[in-house]
């Protein structure tokens, strides 16, 4: 029997060894999936209904931190790979205590989610169905790929890049930046209204906007642009303060 | 079942025997359908506007705080359409509106054409006093204010609608 | 008894609602008094008529309607939808009234428009809209502005465009985004429809006190745009007290200093 104990401990202790990088957690009853983080973050898909977090191979925790749990601003690291999870009703809490470490999460294609980077890092994001809110909130910049929307982003200081798969139409997309450009593609045939402004920055676009006449004339301001495009449709607002705005034909 | 009062109804519905509430419906959309019809003379906003009395009779069931059944049923009846109103004058000056009601008009009745010219204040508490057969005591619930001074203004409303209804009859 | 007194008692008497006394007393009086009699006269004539208008008879559908509703009400008791607000947000009673307003139309034209319990909350939202009554575009709008999405946020934001002239209590809830709201698109796209109603004093006030409490940048400077077209005197202090501040952002101030001198 002791015997039989001292074996299943073995068998626990390589098992979270083996899990050293990767974190999973069922998404049952998830809605929203909350991400923050300090350093650079990549969200792709995968099919399970789940979230994994992977770190890079290169973590180490040092030496003298054996035994001892990392803590960080707003929790401690109850994954053993950095990271804070907790779930508050509907939403999973997913928060990188790392100041400086990458990580990749894999959540489901239709997983709504969040991402906030509250430092220096970068946001990227691959392939979703679902509706995604992206924020920079200091000076890193976001890249979304292969995407439907509904896209809520916004960067003070970076750039975000999105690349639009097609779009929906249920609700509208805006994508801010203050001193960042903006750069986004749509497929030909999107049908959407356009509302496209810069305070400082150029705007610029290879879609041939239908612009509403205002008494008869065309509006010239150079600061604002509004129009629809392939007879109308879902609100698409992309605006910056200082940055220049480039909407293309993909 | 059907002799409980409607306060002792009204207490189990809002204990959660949302099945009481039919009797009450029963009992009494009638009057507050007729309340608002006398009131605003439009059939389908009365229509709506009972509709809407009875489902926030539903959902506010828990706050109901054992008084006269009667008198929070017309204080609701009474808040909905003025909501409904202000919300009117303020944003439309709808043509279409007026023209529905000049058409229901042709089919009033003489009292209730000499109602209509009374002041709305006027108008409601003789539709509640006198159609509604509400008592003083209620009305005064409803209102805000005593049986006394209820009792008065429902005596000087009277007063001025016989006066209209014989001057033009 | 003076006649006010007599004409004052005499619906009560109609209505078989005096005591002896004062019964005896009316009679008595009518009975020595033309003008009394008369009076008494036509308030029979009058009470006659009420008795016999007849009430309008409710549609049936009224009652079918409701016993759906209340069927559906039955239902929902088991199960309570959850209104859905981040923890950090303020809350206080006439916000929370609002929500339950607006879930008590939710419902109902969850109903009225015949729509699937199945389908989300915020298509119903968006249905409700469609609605033609104020009363009920307003809830719906408030509803969606409470929604978890940032983008249905937005939706609800941009709803404001369909009022020409919006309820008070829709402004302050537009004022509650742009102040409150996690998400940062959604309080900038909250500030570009106040920036339509500057008439209201809340929206002044409200942009002129962000201007000392607001951080991001895009906000502040759309906030100082709308604040120098309007001449907003009030605002020139706080304007100078940005220049002042050092975490201020350089093309803020030197649009600050372009505009300032055009508030004379």
């Amino acid at each position: 029997m002791k015997q039989f104990t001292f074996i299943l401990l073995l068998c626990l202790a390589t098992g979270t060894a083996l899990a050293q990088n990767d974190y999973t957690k069922s998404l049952e009853g998830i809605e929203w999936v909350r991400i923050e983080s300090k350093a650079d973050i990549t969200v792709r898909t995968h099919s399970k209904n789940e979230l994994l977090i992977k770190v890079g191979s290169s973590v180490a925790t040092p030496d003298r931190a054996k035994g001892l749990k990392l803590v960080g601003e707003g929790g401690t690291d109850n994954t053993d790979v950095g990271f804070y999870v907790v779930q508050d009703g509907n939403n999973l809490i997913v928060k990188s205590l790392r100041k400086s470490e990458d990580a990749e999460i894999f959540l489901p294609a239709t997983q709504n989610f969040s991402v906030k980077s509250t430092w220096h890092g970068d946001i990227e994001i691959e392939g979703f169905t679902s509706e995604i809110e992206a924020n920079a909130q200091l000076n890193g910049g976001i890249v979304i790929r292969e995407v439907t929307g509904p896209i809520t982003a916004n960067a003070l200081n970076g750039e975000i890049e999105v690349q639009f798969k097609t779009v929906k139409q249920d609700s509208p997309i805006s994508i801010y930046t203050t001193n960042g450009e903006v750069d986004v593609s749509l497929p030909q045939g999107t049908p959407a209204d356009l509302f496209l402004s810069s305070l400082n920055g150029e705007i610029y676009t290879n879609f041939d906007l239908k612009r509403p006449d205002k008494d008869g004339l065309k509006s010239i301001s150079t600061r604002r642009v509004t129009g629809s495009i392939n007879n109308g449709g879902v609100s698409i607002k992309l605006k910056s303060t200082n940055g220049n705005i480039y909407l293309r034909k993909k | 079942m059907e002799a409980q009062t409607d306060e002792k109804l009204m207490e189990a519905v809002a204990h959660g025997n949302l099945d009481m509430l039919r009797i009450l419906f029963e009992r009494h959309h009638v009057h507050v359908y007729n309340f608002l019809y006398k009131m605003s003379g439009d059939k389908m906003l009365s229509e709506d506007i009972t509709q809407e009395v009875f489902y926030k009779i539903m959902k506010y069931r828990t706050s109901y705080k054992n008084g006269k059944f009667i008198s929070w049923l017309f204080t609701i009846a009474r808040n909905s359409l003025n909501t409904h109103y202000s919300r009117v004058k303020e944003h439309c000056s709808d043509l279409e509106t007026v023209q529905v009601l000049e058409k229901e008009k042709e089919d009033f009745t003489h009292l209730h054409s000499a109602l209509e010219k009374l002041e709305s204040s006027d108008r409601e508490v003789l539709i509640l006093n006198r159609f509604q057969e509400i008592k003083y005591n209620e009305l005064a619930e409803i209102m805000g204010s005593t049986p006394g001074a209820v009792k008065t203004k429902v005596s000087r409303a009277l007063k001025k609608l016989k006066r209209i209804y014989f001057e033009n009859i | 008894m003076d006649e006010n007194h007599i004409v004052a008692l005499l619906p009560d008497y109609l209505d078989d609602a005096l005591g002896q006394e004062e019964r005896a007393q009316l009679e008595g009086h009518l009975a020595t008094c033309a003008a009394c009699a008369k009076e008494l006269e036509e308030m029979k004539v009058l009470f006659e008529a009420f008795g016999q208008e007849k009430g309008a008879t409710p549609p049936e559908r009224i009652k079918t309607n409701f016993y759906k509703l209340l069927e559906l009400e039955k239902q929902a008791d088991a199960k309570v939808i959850p209104l859905n607000t981040p923890a950090t947000e303020k809350r206080n009673w006439t916000k929370d009234l609002l929500r339950v307003a607006a879930s008590i139309v939710l419902l109902l034209g969850a109903f009225l428009f015949g729509q699937q319990q199945q389908q989300t909350q915020s298509n119903k939202e968006i249905a409700l809209l469609q609605d033609e009554r104020q009363e009920i575009k307003e809830t719906a709008m408030l509803s969606l502005m409470e929604n978890k999405s940032a983008s249905k946020r937005i939706q609800g934001v941009n709803y404001i465009e369909e009022f020409t002239d919006p309820d008070e209590a829709i402004v302050l809830a537009l004022i509650d985004r742009m102040r409150y709201d996690a998400n940062t698109n959604v309080r900038l796209t909250a500030v570009d429809a106040l920036g339509r109603f500057t008439a209201s004093e809340n929206v002044k006030n409200a942009f002129i006190a962000a201007l000392k409490t607001e951080k991001d940048p895009s906000i502040q400077i759309t906030i100082i745009q709308v604040l120098v077209k309007i001449q907003e005197k009030k605002a020139v202090k706080p304007m100078q007290e940005l220049l002042e501040r050092e975490d201020t952002q350089p093309f803020i101030k030197e649009q600050i200093k372009t505009l300032l001198p055009s508030i004379v």
